[in-house]
C-alpha cells in the first residue's frame, strides 16, 4: 500500500514535469533546445539548492520559511566582504552566515519547543531587516565582474556550475536519504516524534541539524546567485518562498513530514524551473507567474491532504499539523 | 500520543484555572501596560516631539489601520490558525478596488465590492483551513500569492489614484475633533470583543482553539468557526485597505506588505496564545499600543526603518517563546 502510494507520486513528478515540458515545447517555439534547457536548469538550481534544504526539514516534520531572507543575507555579505578578503573567502563567510541563520532557527525551535512555521516567520523578518540594515536597502555590487560571465559558463552543452552543484548534491542526498541510518532517522522523527525518541533517536539533534543544513543551503544559493549576478540585494529571494515550497511538494514530499525524497524534488524543481523559463519566453508578467506557482502549491497540498486523510492511524499526526506545539525531546 | 498522555495534559489543563491563575493573569495584563506607561515615559523624556498632540494622532491614525486588521487576527490565533498571511493581498485588494472602482460604479458600491471581494479571498482559506485541513500558513501564504496576482493583473500592475474627493474628504475627517479612522477602528474593535467574549462564536471560537476535539463532540461546528476566522480578518484587512487607499489617495499592489507582521506582532506581543485558545481583543490591543508606540518613539530617535523590523521579529520570537514557557508550566 506504502509501496504504492509512493510509486504513485513518484509518478505523480513525472507526468507533471512530462506535460509542462510537452506544453512548453509546443507554446515556445525553440523550447526543447539545448541552451533554453541549460538556462532552466540554471535558473531551476537557486529554487533546488534552497529545496535541498526544505526537503529534509520537511521530512523531519519542520518547515523553514527564513530561507529567501538567508538567500539574501548570505549574497549581500559575500559580495561586501569581495573587497575586505577576496572572492572566496568571502564567499565561505557568506555560506557560513547561512548556516548559523539555520543554526539560531536551529536552536530556537528546539529550545523554546514552538512551531517552526511561527518561529521561522518570525526570523525571516530579522534576516530580512538585517540585509535591509547591512546595505541601507540599496544594492551592493562586487569586484569582479568577470567571474559572473565564468560562472555563467555552460559545460557539456547543458551544464553551468551551479545546475551541476545542485544535481551532484541533490544526488547525495537522494543516496543519504535511502541508504544511510541518519537519513532514515530523519523519516523516524518526521512521522513520529514520540516514537522515534522511544526509539533511542535523538530527534531533538536531527531537528537542529536539519535547520542548520537548510540554513547552510540557502546561504549556498545566495552566494551562489550574487556572485553569478555581482549583486547582493536584501530584497532578492522574497519571492521564492512559494516557488520553493511548491517545488518541494510538487515531489511528493508531504507538509505533514515523514514522507518524501530528494528525486521527488528534483523533479518538482524542474517542473517550476521549465514553466518559469517558458513564461518567461512568453513575456509574461511576473504577478501571473506569483498565480501560477501560488495555485500549483496549493492544488497539490488539498491533492495530498484528500488522498492522505484516510491512510494515517490515529495518534501518528505529524508534528506541523497537530494542535499542540512541536514536543520531540520534551515530554510527552 | 496515547490516551493516557493527553489525559495528563487534560489536567494539568484544568489545574491552571485553580493554581494561581488569576494571579498570573492580572501579572501578564498589567505587565503590558507597565510596559506600555514606560514606552511613554521615555518618549516623552527623549523627545519633545513625543507627547503632542500631533504626534499622538499621527500615532493613532496608523495604529487604526494596523489596528482594524489586529481584531481580524485575533480570531485567527484564538481559533488556533497559527497566522494569516494573506493581509497583504486582501489589503491591497481593499485599497485598489475601492479606488479603481470608484469612477465605474460611485465610492460607496465600490468600498462594499472591495470590502467582499477581500471576504472571498478569506472565505478561500477559510475553505482549505477549515473543512480540507490545510496548513494555515500554507494555505494562506499560497491563496495571498494568488490574490495579490490577481488584483495586480486586474489593474495591469500599476499604481491606482482616487478620483472622488468627498469620500476622500470623509476618510481624511474628523468627526467631534476624532479621526474618522480612528472612531471606525473603535466600533470595529468593540464588536470584535463583543463577539469573541460575549456572544455564542466566541465562544465556540475558543473552544475550538482550546481543545478541537472536545468542541467537536460538543457539537460546536469546529469547521466553520476556524473557516469564519479567516473570513472575518479578511473582511477586516478589507475595510483597513479600503481606508488605506481612501486616506492616501493612492494604491500599489504591495500597499498591505508589512501589516500581517504588523497585526501578528501584536498580537502575540498582546499575550494571545499562538496555539489557540486563550485571547481576547483588548489584549491584542494593548500589544498594538505598546508596539506602535514603541515604532514611534524608534522613528522621533531617528532609528531607521529595518531596524524597526529586526525589533518586531525579536518581539515575535520572544512573546512566542514566553508563551510555550507558560503553557508548559502549566499557565496561561
Amino acid at each position: 500500500m506504502t509501496r504504492a502510494l509512493v510509486l504513485a507520486s513518484q509518478y505523480r513528478v513525472v507526468i507533471i514535469l512530462g506535460l509542462t515540458l510537452v506544453i512548453s515545447a509546443l507554446v515556445v517555439p525553440g523550447y526543447l533546445s539545448a541552451s533554453t534547457l541549460s538556462l532552466g536548469l540554471d535558473r531551476a538550481a537557486t529554487i533546488g539548492l534552497i529545496a535541498i534544504g526544505l526537503t529534509v526539514l520537511l521530512i523531519a516534520g519542520q518547515i523553514d520559511l527564513s530561507g529567501g531572507a538567508v538567500f539574501a543575507l548570505a549574497g549581500i555579505i559575500s559580495v561586501i566582504l569581495q573587497r575586505e578578503i577576496g572572492i572566496l573567502p568571502a564567499a565561505i563567510v557568506g555560506i557560513l552566515v547561512g548556516t548559523v541563520a539555520g543554526a539560531i532557527n536551529g536552536a530556537l525551535v528546539v529550545g523554546l519547543k514552538v512551531n517552526s512555521l511561527v518561529l521561522t516567520l518570525a526570523t525571516m523578518l530579522i534576516f530580512r531587516s538585517l540585509a535591509h540594515w547591512i546595505t541601507n536597502s540599496q544594492p551592493v555590487t562586487g569586484t569582479d565582474i568577470m567571474l559572473s560571465l565564468a560562472l555563467a559558463k555552460i559545460y557539456l552543452e547543458i551544464f553551468t556550475i551551479r545546475s551541476a552543484l545542485f544535481i551532484i548534491l541533490i544526488v547525495l542526498l537522494h543516496v543519504w536519504l535511502t541508504r544511510s541510518i541518519p537519513g532514515r532517522n530523519v523519516f523516524a522523527v518526521g512521522s513520529n516524534p514520540a516514537a522515534a525518541k522511544e526509539s533511542g533517536i535523538a530527534s531533538d539533534r536531527i531537528v537542529f541539524l536539519g535547520f542548520v543544513f537548510a540554513g547552510m543551503l540557502a546561504g549556498l544559493a545566495g552566494v551562489l546567485q550574487s556572485l553569478v549576478t555581482n549583486t547582493g540585494s536584501p530584497v532578492f529571494g522574497s519571492e521564492l518562498t512559494v516557488a520553493v515550497i511548491a517545488a518541494v511538494v510538487v515531489g511528493g514530499t508531504r507538509l505533514e513530514g515523514g514522507r518524501g525524497s530528494a528525486l521527488g524534488t528534483l523533479g518538482g524543481v524542474l517542473t517550476i524551473g521549465s514553466l518559469t523559463i517558458a513564461m518567461e519566453f512568453q513575456s509574461i508578467p511576473a504577478y501571473v507567474q506569483q498565480v501560477v506557482s501560488g495555485l500549483i502549491l496549493i492544488l497539490l497540498v488539498v491533492l495530498d491532504r484528500v488522498v492522505t486523510t484516510k491512510g494515517r492511524a490515529p495518534g501518528t499526526r505529524p508534528a506541523l499539523v497537530r494542535d499542540d506545539p512541536i514536543t520531540q525531546g520534551g515530554k510527552v | 500520543m496515547t490516551d493516557a498522555a493527553m489525559e495528563i495534559s487534560g489536567l494539568n489543563r484544568n489545574d491552571r484555572f485553580t493554581r494561581g491563575s488569576r494571579l498570573v493573569d492580572a501579572l501578564s495584563k498589567t505587565g503590558l501596560l507597565l510596559a506600555i506607561l514606560a514606552v511613554v515615559a521615555y518618549g516623552s523624556f527623549a523627545s519633545p516631539a513625543f507627547f503632542t498632540t500631533g504626534n499622538l494622532l499621527n500615532v493613532l491614525t496608523s495604529m487604526s489601520i494596523v489596528g482594524i486588521v489586529v481584531v481580524g487576527m485575533t480570531f485567527v490565533l484564538v481559533v488556533g490558525g497559527l497566522a494569516d498571511l494573506s493581509v497583504p493581498a486582501t489589503i491591497a485588494c481593499g485599497a485598489i478596488l475601492s479606488l479603481g472602482l470608484q469612477p465605474l460604479i460611485g465610492p460607496v458600491p465600490a468600498f462594499v465590492l472591495a470590502v467582499a471581494l477581500a471576504g472571498l479571498i478569506g472565505l478561500l482559506n477559510g475553505v482549505l483551513v477549515g473543512y480540507v485541513g490545510i496548513n494555515p500558513i500554507i494555505a494562506t501564504l499560497g491563496v495571498g500569492t494568488i490574490g495579490l496576482g490577481i488584483v495586480q493583473a486586474a489593474v495591469g500592475g500599476v499604481i491606482v489614484y482616487g478620483s472622488n474627493t468627498a469620500s476622500a474628504e470623509f476618510a481624511k475627517g474628523r468627526l467631534l475633533g476624532i479621526p474618522v479612522v480612528v472612531l471606525i477602528f473603535l466600533v470595529i474593535a468593540l464588536i470584535g470583543h463583543f463577539v469573541l467574549s460575549r456572544s455564542f462564536w466566541g465562544r465556540w471560537t475558543l473552544a475550538t482553539g482550546g481543545n478541537y476535539n472536545a468542541a467537536e463532540a460538543s457539537a460546536v461546528p469546529v469547521k466553520a468557526v476556524k473557516a469564519g476566522a479567516f473570513v472575518i480578518t479578511a473582511l477586516a484587512s478589507g475595510v483597513s485597505g479600503g481606508l488605506l487607499g481612501l486616506t492616501l489617495q493612492s494604491a500599489r499592489p504591495l500597499i498591505g506588505s508589512g501589516y500581517e507582521f504588523s497585526a501578528i506582532t501584536a498580537v502575540v506581543v498582546g499575550g494571545v496564545s499562538i496555539i489557540g485558545g486563550f485571547g481576547s481583543v483588548p489584549r491584542a490591543i494593548a500589544g498594538l499600543i505598546f508596539v506602535q508606540l514603541l515604532t514611534n518613539v524608534m522613528v522621533l530617535q531617528g532609528v531607521r526603518t529595518p531596524i524597526q523590523g529586526f525589533v518586531l521579529g525579536i518581539l515575535i520570537v520572544g512573546a512566542v517563546g514566553m508563551d510555550a514557557a507558560l503553557r508548559k508550566r502549566g499557565v496561561v
